[in-house]
């Protein structure tokens, strides 16, 4: 049976670790931490945001099974929407630092470079977007096989030249035209 | 007469179009690499830095910002310029 005497280990514990809460409340409470994204985390902090960020994305993303993603339409689909809906903050090939780029804290990975993250990680991240970070849920907007276009499309990222980014965006379908098909497709599974 | 005057005028107004221009477009073409040496460039560069995947960019761009911050310290604006140049380039690479 655990005695609760004052001098017992137990009640040393709890006593440091009533003092330690006690501090963190203290120091939200008094704005200690500074919030403004023109001052990094300090590593430990981001390492923690990191960690819990990618083990969250990896644990839901498990069951996700990428449809194809070579398919040479949905890449071409892919472009379009990736030149409107996330160039400004991941940049393309060729494509100089935007200022929203270079004010966003944490950084928007540049997704010129190749990835460790799987295609149903990509999705899941495109889909529902990350907390805290200025990325966005597309999937309240857009359906998943729009989703999946542009998963396709930043997994050919790397190995785009300036010249082949361009040519892609410019013969990839409208925008506009897409979703008014996707909202055609919906109301049709609504009926 | 008048006409050469008009001819003349506009002459002039494209040459003061063309001078005002000509800092923009010099701004513009140093956009990616203009360095400041100071707190907010200090920041943004560790912020850049956290961004990069572990490897020799992000090794190479580290030991940069640290002699950066050095030579702030000591005052080298110059110095400190040329560390955190020399830390873009790698973090962009």
């Amino acid at each position: 049976m655990l005695r609760w005497s004052a001098g017992s280990p137990w009640a040393l514990v709890a006593g440091a670790l009533l003092v330690l809460v006690g501090a963190a409340a203290v120091a939200i409470y008094a704005g200690l931490y500074n919030i403004a994204a023109d001052v990094p985390h300090p590593q430990p902090i981001y390492w923690l945001y990191e960690t819990v960020r990618d083990r969250s994305v990896a644990a839901r993303a498990r069951d996700i099974v990428p449809t194809d993603l070579d398919d040479a339409n949905r890449i071409s689909t892919g472009a379009g929407l990736y030149a409107e809906m996330c160039s400004g903050c991941h940049l393309a090939p060729g494509m100089k630092r935007t200022e929203i780029s270079r004010g966003l804290y944490p950084r928007a990975p540049e997704l010129r470079r190749p990835t460790d993250l799987t295609p149903a990680e990509q999705f899941w991240i495109v889909k529902h977007g990350v907390k805290m970070s200025g990325m966005p849920a597309w999937g309240i907007t857009h359906d998943d096989e729009l989703l999946w276009d542009v998963v396709a499309f930043v997994r050919t990222l790397p190995e785009l030249t300036p010249e082949q980014y361009e040519t892609l965006v410019k013969n990839a379908p409208i925008h506009e035209e897409l979703m008014q098909e996707m909202e055609t497709k919906q109301s049709g599974h609504h009926e | 007469m008048r006409n050469l005057r008009l001819k003349s005028t506009s002459r002039r107004l494209l040459l003061v179009a063309g001078f005002a221009g000509l800092p923009l477009t010099s701004a513009v073409a140093h956009e990616g690499h203009h360095v400041e040496c100071n707190e907010t460039a200090i920041n943004a560069l560790k912020a850049d830095i956290q961004a990069v995947g572990e490897g020799e960019a992000k090794t190479t761009a580290t030991k940069e910002l640290e002699a950066a911050q050095q030579m702030m310290a000591m005052n080298d604006m110059e110095g400190c310029k040329s560390h955190i140049h020399s830390a873009m380039e790698a973090t962009e690479k």
